[in-house]
């Protein structure tokens, strides 16, 4: 894993990252930008599957309407990471924050595995409920304190990474 | 290390802002959620805001006091505190007064979250500016 790591590192690209006066800042623009996107609108979905807000709007519907920013914004947050990542692969590997931004991403990404191969299912029964499920409350609980960690722990990566 | 955890929270404040920001002022031009009254979206969005905001300022007044001067000064940082202060007001005394209006929405409205969008974008660009090239 360290040799991937440092492979990575020495590609072009990873030069770039590290070595380019405004590369690096621009690239991390783009993260940063892109969490407005990405969790700054799934944050709305999640708060609908806790029956907090827009009750009236059906879930579903909801979801139609915000899937294309979210979709947009993960995009952008997956390809800038993994610029930015290439450029200091082996201390990012080693860092703790990285550790548990990752754990809470792969339990992110069971969590919505799990809301629409299972508890979506039923949702022609819930959809225009104003309080969904356990279980969907549950996934909308989970996805919004994991992306809290992912984004606590992604900040403070940068700090004690250099 | 308490530099880094008030950045931290700083970012969980702006991303529940700029969310209800982009949410708010979609709608307002229409291109999101658009069969939904203008208030259902905005008020929701507003307390999103809101509870964002008192993060974001808690954490960035904590976080200037340890660089007051240096921050002040700077450019980029003014421009973001200017910003700051016209979404704030355009969202809060003009936006808000239109979702609460009866009647047809206007080209007022759309303009406004048109106006709106640029305004909050404007706001986390300075922010990431203010981080990355300070």
């Amino acid at each position: 894993m360290l040799e991937l790591c440092e492979w990575l590192e020495s590609t072009a690209v990873g030069v770039l990252v590290r070595e380019s006066a405004y590369g690096f800042p621009t690239v991390v623009a783009f993260h940063i930008m892109g969490l407005m996107l990405s969790v700054g609108m799934l944050i709305w979905f999640d708060l609908r599957l806790l029956g907090l807000v827009m009750t009236k709007t059906r879930v579903s519907d909801l979801y139609r309407r915000l899937a294309p920013y979210i979709v947009c914004g993960f995009v952008i947050m997956f390809s800038s990471g993994l610029i930015l990542f290439t450029g200091f692969a082996v201390a990012a590997y080693g860092n703790v924050y990285f550790r548990v931004k990752m754990a809470a991403m792969v339990i992110a990404g069971v969590n919505a595995l799990v809301f629409h191969f299972a508890t979506e299912r039923s949702i022609a029964s819930w959809d225009a409920l104003p309080g969904p499920p356990l279980p969907a409350r549950i996934a909308g609980l989970t996805s919004a304190v994991v992306w809290m960690v992912a984004i606590l722990s992604g900040r403070l990566m940068s700090y004690t990474m250099f | 290390m308490l530099t880094a955890s008030l950045s931290a929270i700083h970012l969980l404040g702006f991303t529940l802002v700029t969310g209800g920001a982009l949410l708010t002022n979609l709608r307002f031009v229409g291109v999101l959620l658009a069969k939904q009254p203008l208030n259902d979206v905005t008020r929701p969005a507003t307390r999103g805001i809101a509870v964002g905001l008192a993060i974001s300022v808690t954490t960035g007044a904590l976080l200037f006091s340890t660089r007051a001067i240096a921050a002040a000064e700077n450019r980029i940082f003014q421009v973001k505190m200017s910003l700051l202060v016209a979404a704030v007001i355009f969202h809060f005394a003009v936006q808000r007064r239109f979702a609460r209006a009866a009647g047809p929405e206007g080209v007022m409205v759309r303009a406004s979250g048109v106006l709106g969008l640029g305004v909050w974008l404007g706001l986390a660009l300075a922010g990431c500016a203010f981080i990355l090239l300070e």
